[in-house]
């Protein structure tokens, strides 16, 4: 063995100590459960897909307000969207129960602007950006190297990006932040004639959802509003007849996404404390090691008369 | 023949009838003797007698064809030729048309048409026996004339009925001639071989059902049991629709097929809103949000103005009124109040948005998850390709590397020539030692 | 020295000196294959700069990565991390024998990483916001694609190119006298850094091949319970590590085999040795994971997720055997195969969370089209040029002394005239001259 046990147990320790506190430290910093901060002027949407009856205006409305053309890939006719894609940032959807019973529910998916987004934790250079008082997610083609990654983080499968064109963008529901700007609402509650999605500050959204379960407690799945603490919540709240997951909307729990996987990563690049440790502890041991293996070297080199080849 | 009634012209048809009919309704009643159903011409022969042409015929054909495209056994021919041809054959069925709490507006309705031929022809393809707004008669006359036309064609007319019959307290509220409506109804109804109940009056109650009913009103199948009831509601319905509905009777014998409402299915059974022109305006999300704005002058959907369409079953929205077409309330920018409909009209408030409902869920939407992605053969062949290459590649390789047989054997050989030089030249095998 | 033990086998020398491979063209059938699927490849990436990802390729909305990402990055570069596993063994564990093997572990590593990172540009959809790499204060350090992003690129522009520069350096010694005391001065100043240099090599990608274990995190139940769990990224490290070693001792002894030079059996069981120890670490490690999450029982249902996941702990246990297996007999081949089986294993492993057990939509699959497995196909047969021209040209191949003195006499006797193979100008073989031999010699 080329390590005895002694300098084996000091290196250990040597690394160990330091990264034991940057360990304690970084605990201590991002604790578990912490609550989500909420956005000082956090607006959402509230979806009641017992109200909803697929109509499909806000589809319409959606790709009006944003200037996007129509989708006609699917017919080549109509703009019928099969899903949320490079040209849709918000669908309709029909869950219809596998054994024919009836049930159905129509699902309007749109991006839900989530307290703490996963696509925006994931995208490694802030183009997906949390907007700090409105709460809004923002995409910015300045910043974005379309590598595609807030596709895979976002658990509700929403950011989608163009495959086609030299010049790709990822496309989402930015809750008409154009129009926001300008004192009106987005476009798809502005046109639903049910009043299924209705805009406002997140708190009044959720204080009329819990009004609506309680007064039709039964109505309402699991009496609950979706996105009040799901995923760490989210500025898009549903309510539904239906199980949301069939919905597509997935029980996530009171975690967010970002807090729930990356906790350990989070503590172990806190400050780059750990790192910083573990990079001076390799120094010196490969200080060490070089200077015994250059000496070797150089005996080598006598020996065969030969250049030392290091 | 029974008491040959003769219809004099009434002393102010103007009144009844507004000017412009009263020349073909005078030649109508001065030509009409009164005759048993057996006994009466052919459609065909008597149109030729007063005259219509052949054209005018035809073009009720072809309407007959539009007002019921589907679900008519008489319209689902080709051409309106094929259509004459089975009408004209038919003998002119007798028809008595009793009032009850109406407004006239479904009589009126058969006789507001474009153009005065047309009236002229439903009135000649039918003959109208008994019709208390459109006889010359009145008073004992016209009893005698209602107890003669059910005489001599009982078991063979159709009946149509115009307006509720009020059964509250024993039916005091609408008497006729000293007896109750609804013994009138009873006894014409008795001898009847159908009963047609035109306007929603007569289909379910109408206005005079509107809350709070003082006088009870309902429509004739409350009061008519045992005899083929359809129902043809509206306020009032198209005129097509009882044309179709008599002519079905008479060259098929039967009555089209009805709802659970006893509604025909070729003009009731789709609700306005399906087929509306204003319906791509609903879809797309504009609306008229007050009377005058901009979206109602250009035209937007009615549904935020209380538009009914959603829950009524009609045919207004494709076949409109008056042979021309854009007559209809939805398309003259008021929104529909759901005439047809028992619990919308004079329930519902004018201007009170409808819930809309779907029974089934629509087809085509998009599913929870949609398909992406597919497995190309192409692709898969090259990835098999390079796989087995490469594993093919790595198997030869490996196999020239010595394995441990081999090494065993090489092992045993270079011992065995080890030890037979350690045996030949012994004492040079420490020394070698000792320079490693 | 010691003699050659006869009882280790017909093939046992030891490795004294990298020596070029000699004797062979660099240029010959196999090679311009190679070089055409580089050329196929080029033209497709320029394809898919004008068309757009779509066209190209087969990833979708459901799954937005595909095999370039997924393949090329995650998997190759853990093959390619030799220059980390070994070089720790060798450097902080101090193996001395594995040295030897260093240099090969640093151009496969080199060569791994640079062709990775090329397919990376050619993957991301608007590569020209690349720049922003250059601006710490927008770097997202929550995101675990940031780090892999960051810290692969810097990592293979400064240690790992760093630490291929000496073999450059060296043939420049050998190709011109004049050039000497220039390198001489460069040699000494990376010699200065080296230990700073060396270090970041080892650290840096103990945080990136890490980080690729983390980017699965996020996706939190759609990755099969099989695979996802909090300690994917030491999974994915200890993978890396293992197929690493299975990539520098198998191509090593593959290219002897291919260029007939000797082999050391004491330095490739030493290899072999750390390996399987590796592997059945983090075999065990990962079945206890499985174990304490529960998620044991759905390695027994019928379905495509179980298959894969015993397929890899099939190939990396058995790869893992048969390496112990060939220390006790000498066995050569069976070491081979050991190594590829353990690293085809590891692959799968390293690919399963991305694609094989990633669920995103229930409805949705992702195939590579043809044009993206020939980009993909073209990349890797771009580090393979890349690495035959190195092999030929620069001293990496390790061998016994005897072969540079070989070399010498083959460039002596055989091709006398060829000056530019940079070792040997006529009449010079390398050993330490003198100043006045070689200012005579000009």
């Amino acid at each position: 063995m080329a390590i005895t046990r002694r300098q084996l147990i000091t290196g250990i320790a040597k690394v160990g100590a330091p990264a034991a506190v940057a360990v304690a430290v970084g605990t201590d910093v991002l604790h578990a459960g912490e609550p989500i901060p909420v956005p000082s002027a956090a607006v959402g949407l509230l979806y009641d897909a017992s109200i909803c009856i697929g109509c499909k205006a806000c589809v319409a409305a959606c790709a009006e307000a944003n200037d996007t053309p129509p989708d006609t890939r699917g017919d080549a006719l109509h703009q019928a969207p099969s899903d949320l894609n490079d040209l849709t940032r918000n669908v309709i959807k029909l869950y219809k129960p596998e054994d024919g019973s009836s049930g159905f529910s129509f699902a309007k998916r749109q991006c839900m602007h989530c307290l703490d987004p996963a696509c925006a934790a994931g995208c490694p250079f802030q183009a997906l950006h949390k907007d700090p008082e409105t709460g809004v997610v923002n995409w910015q083609a300045d910043k974005c190297i379309g590598c595609r990654y807030c596709t895979i983080t976002c658990p509700y499968h929403i950011p989608r990006f163009q495959w086609v064109g030299f010049n790709p963008r990822v496309t989402k529901c930015e809750l008409c932040s154009h129009r926001l700007a300008k004192g009106l609402k987005p476009g798809c509650t502005s046109v639903c004639p049910t009043g299924a999605v209705i805009f406002g500050p997140r708190p009044v959204l959720l204080l009329d959802a819990k009004k609506r379960i309680k007064e039709n407690p039964s109505r309402y799945y699991q009496s609950r509003v979706y996105g009040e603490t799901d995923n760490g919540g989210t500025q898009a709240l549903y309510l539904s007849r239906v199980p949301f997951e069939k919905l597509g909307l997935p029980e996530l729990g009171p975690e967010s996404v970002p807090a729930r996987t990356l906790r350990w990563q989070r503590r172990f690049y806190q400050y780059f404390a750990l790192p910083a440790v573990l990079y001076a502890g390799l120094v010196q041991v490969i200080r060490k090691s070089l200077k015994g293996h250059e000496e070797e070297a150089h005996e080598r080199e006598k020996e065969t008369g030969l250049r030392a080849q290091l | 023949m029974g008491g040959a009634l003769a219809f004099r012209a009434a002393t102010t048809p103007s009144l009844v009838l507004g000017s412009g009919e009263a020349p073909f309704v005078e030649s109508y009643i001065a030509g009409e003797t009164a005759m048993k159903t057996g006994e009466r011409d052919t459609i065909a022969a008597h149109l030729k007698k007063t005259g219509v042409s052949r054209r005018s015929f035809l073009q009720l054909c072809s309407t007959l064809i539009v007002a019921a495209p589907v679900g008519l056994s008489l319209t689902s021919k080709a051409t309106a030729a094929q259509v004459a041809r089975i009408v004209g054959k038919a003998r002119r069925p007798s028809v008595i048309w009793l009032h009850f709490q109406d407004c006239t507006g479904c009589t009126e309705t058969l006789l507001r048409t474009s153009a005065p031929d047309v009236a002229h022809l439903i009135l000649d393809v039918i003959s109208l026996d008994y019709h208390e707004t459109l006889m010359a008669a009145s008073g004992a006359q016209a009893e005698a004339a209602l107890r003669s036309a059910i005489a001599d064609n009982a078991g063979k007319y159709v009946l149509v009925v115009e307006g509720a019959i009020p059964a509250k307290d024993d039916g005091v509220y609408m008497q006729l001639g000293g007896k109750p409506a609804i013994q009138v109804i009873q006894e014409v109804a008795g001898q009847a071989a159908a009963v047609i109940a035109i306007g929603s009056c007569a289909s379910w109650g109408g206005v005079p059902s509107a809350d709070p009913n003082p006088t009870g009103a309902v429509g004739v199948d409350s009061v008519i049991s045992g005899k083929p009831i359809i129902n043809l509601p509206g306020c009032p319905p198209n005129p097509y629709n009882l044309l179709a509905v008599v002519l079905e009777y008479v060259t098929m014998g039967r009555l089209p097929e009805m709802d659970e409402f006893h509604r025909p299915k070729f003009a009731y059974d789709r609700v306005i809103h399906e087929n509306c022109p204003r319906r791509a305006h609903f879809d797309a999300g504009r609306f008229a949000a007050s009377f005058g704005d901009e979206g109602h002058r250009k035209g937007w959907c009615l549904y935020k103005l209380g538009c009914k369409g959603p829950v009524t079953h009609a045919a207004c929205s494709t076949r409109h009124f008056n042979e021309m077409p854009g007559v209809w309330p939805i398309g003259i920018g008021v929104p529909c109040i759901g005439c047809t409909e028992k619990g919308v009209v004079w329930q519902m408030g004018t201007f009170e948005t409808v819930p809309i409902h779907l029974a089934t869920p629509p087809e085509t939407y998009p599913p929870i998850y949609s398909t992406a992605g597919q497995l190309r053969v192409g692709a898969a062949a090259l990835v098999g390709a390079i796989a087995g290459a490469v594993g093919g590649a790595a198997w030869v390789a490996s196999q020239r590397f010595q394995s441990s047989t081999e090494a065993g054997v090489a092992r045993v050989a270079a011992d065995i020539s080890h030890a037979e030089k350690a045996k030949a030249k012994p004492a040079e095998k420490p020394a070698e030692k000792r320079e490693v | 020295m010691s003699s050659v033990p006869a009882s280790a086998g017909a093939n046992n020398s030891r490795w004294e000196r990298n020596v070029p491979v000699y004797g062979f063209p660099v240029v010959n059938g196999f090679f311009l294959g190679l070089s055409a699927l580089v050329l196929i490849a080029f033209v497709l990436s320029g394809y898919r700069e004008l068309a757009g990802l779509g066209p190209v390729s087969g990833m979708n909305d459901a799954y937005g990565w595909g095999i370039w990402k997924t393949f090329n990055l995650m998997v190759l570069t853990a093959l390619g991390s030799g220059a980390f596993a070994v070089g720790i063994a060798a450097w902080v564990f101090r193996r001395k024998r594995l040295h030897s093997l260093m240099r090969m572990a640093l151009l496969t590593s080199f060569l791994a990483y640079a062709c990775g990172l090329l397919l990376l540009g050619i993957d991301a959809g608007r590569p020209w916001n690349f720049y922003w790499i250059v601006f710490p204060w927008r770097w997202n350090m929550h995101s675990p694609l940031a780090e892999v992003a960051i810290c692969m690129s810097i990592y293979a522009m400064i240690p790992l190119a760093v630490e291929n520069i000496p073999p450059i350096l060296e043939r420049l010694w050998y190709f011109d006298s004049r050039l000497r005391p220039g390198v001489e001065r460069i040699e000494k100043r990376l010699h200065y850094f080296f230990p700073w240099i060396i270090a970041a090599a080892y650290l840096l990608p103990g945080m990136h091949q890490s980080s690729l274990g983390a980017l699965m995190l996020l996706a939190g139940e759609r990755v099969h319970p099989l695979w996802q769990t909090p300690w994917l990224p030491v999974l994915y490290l200890g993978a890396a590590t293992f197929m690493s070693f299975g990539c520098v001792a198998g191509t090593t002894m593959l290219c002897c085999l291919i260029w007939k030079r000797a082999m050391d059996m004491d330095v490739l069981d030493e290899a072999a040795r750390i390996t399987a120890w590796l592997i059945f670490g983090w075999l065990g490690l990962r079945v206890l994971d499985i174990i304490f999450r529960g998620a044991l029982g759905t390695a027994f249902h019928f379905d495509r997720f179980a298959g894969v996941f015993w397929l890899e702990v099939a190939l990396i246990s058995i790869g893992g055997w048969m390496l112990r297996r060939s220390l006790k007999h000498h066995d050569t081949r069976l070491m081979f195969i050991g190594y590829i089986i353990s690293s085809a294993g590891g692959m799968i492993y390293r690919f399963s969370p991305t694609t094989l057990a990633f669920r995103p939509n229930p409805q949705a699959l992702y195939f590579p089209a043809t044009a993206e497995v020939l980009v993909s196909l073209g990349f890797i047969s771009l580090g393979i040029v890349g690495f035959l021209i190195a092999v030929k040209r620069l001293a990496i191949l390790p061998a016994p002394l005897a072969e540079w003195h070989s070399m010498a006499s083959y460039f002596r006797f055989r091709r006398p005239y060829i000056r530019w193979t940079g070792y040997f100008k006529y009449g010079h073989f390398g050993e330490n001259e003198t100043e006045q031999e070689s200012a005579s010699a000009d």
